[in-house]
């Protein structure tokens, strides 16, 4: 016995463990169109109710556009930055606020070298326990934290169905 | 004095010209909310018929006002609803009247514009004669079936749209 066979045959194991594992298919939830349009609808409401005329993107797992809504009464740029926000926040997993705190005084964070990324609160991950399913982005209201509640209210609407 | 004459004629028709330039133009056009309702309307009809569709509601000059990616849709459907609605908006007419002319004229010049699709399910939002936008919807098993989605999306709000 060979270490050279001790070697092939380990090797053949390894092989035989790892092949049923990846032939496993991944089973998780993702947003469906009717809960993503509650959630953009939820938060522009939100703000609306507080005087903001906000935009809204709700982002999937893959960062893919599930629902966008472009707000007339908001600056054209809230369209493009509720989209950068929320894939901030799904890429981090995180609200996109702290990844503006983290790069904040480090212009040249490798991120900033990505096409989506953006520094500014506004964003929060849509989470269905600990997986991250998407992220929700606003932008509009006179500051990223009253963008942020407003994200808050749409979510805690639909917490019941995050699960 | 035919010189001056001509002199005169010019500063007239440069003082009509600056006028007419000078006005500016009054629209009508969708809020959030009415867009928000006839992209929902429209995937929820098509989800009563047991068809998932993707739906794009786009602004006067083409911008995206709402996009919703429907279940479980390949995602072509989220690309071509837009082109749907982007061909609906620059002919002011139905996507439908491109995928005939193009039938007629494989060659006709707009196909070569990056979003123009020959393809049924695309309608204009019109109030009176202004084309205002356009819904595209895509992802029923024939244009017709997306039209007529599209079609609910604008009844549903038909009294706001004057």
């Amino acid at each position: 016995m060979s270490k050279f066979a001790v070697a092939i045959a380990g090797l053949a194991l390894g092989a035989a463990l790892t092949g049923p594992a990846q032939a496993q298919l991944l089973s998780h939830k993702d947003l469906s169109v009717g809960i993503a349009t509650q959630i953009a609808v939820g938060a522009i409401e939100a703000c609306k109710a507080q005087g903001y005329n906000v935009s809204a993107h709700v982002l999937g797992r893959e960062g893919q556009v599930v629902v966008a809504v472009r707000n007339p009464a908001a600056g054209f740029a809230t369209f493009e930055n509720s989209m950068k926000k929320a894939y901030t926040a799904r890429a981090t997993r995180a609200p996109s606020g702290r990844f503006a705190e983290q790069v904040k005084g480090n212009p040249n964070a490798a991120q900033f070298f990505l096409a989506n990324y953006v520094a500014a609160q506004g964003a929060l991950p849509i989470m269905v326990g600990n997986d991250v399913i998407g992220a929700i982005g606003i932008s509009g209201a006179p500051g990223g934290d009253k963008d942020e509640a407003c994200a808050k209210a749409a979510l805690d609407k639909v917490a019941a169905e995050l699960k | 004095m035919n010189r001056i004459a001509m002199v005169a004629g010019i500063a007239l028709a440069g003082a009509f010209v600056a006028q007419a330039n000078a006005q500016l133009t009054t629209n009508k056009d969708l809020t959030v909310m009415t867009a928000v309702t006839i992209a929902q309307t429209a995937v929820e009809t098509c989800k009563s018929q047991g068809y998932s569709v993707s739906v794009h509601v786009l602004g006067r000059a083409g911008e995206v006002l709402v996009a919703m990616r429907g279940d479980d849709t390949g995602p072509q459907t989220f690309e071509n609803s837009f082109k749907k609605a982007w061909t609906s908006r620059a002919q002011r007419a139905p996507s439908l009247n491109f995928a005939n002319a193009v039938k007629q004229n494989p060659t006709v010049g707009a196909i070569h514009l990056s979003n123009m699709v020959p393809a049924q399910g695309g309608l204009p939002i019109m109030v009176g004669m202004d084309a205002i936008g356009a819904v595209g919807v895509s992802g029923a098993p024939g244009g017709d079936k997306d039209e007529a989605c599209a079609k609910s999306g604008l009844d549903k709000v038909a009294a706001d749209l004057k």
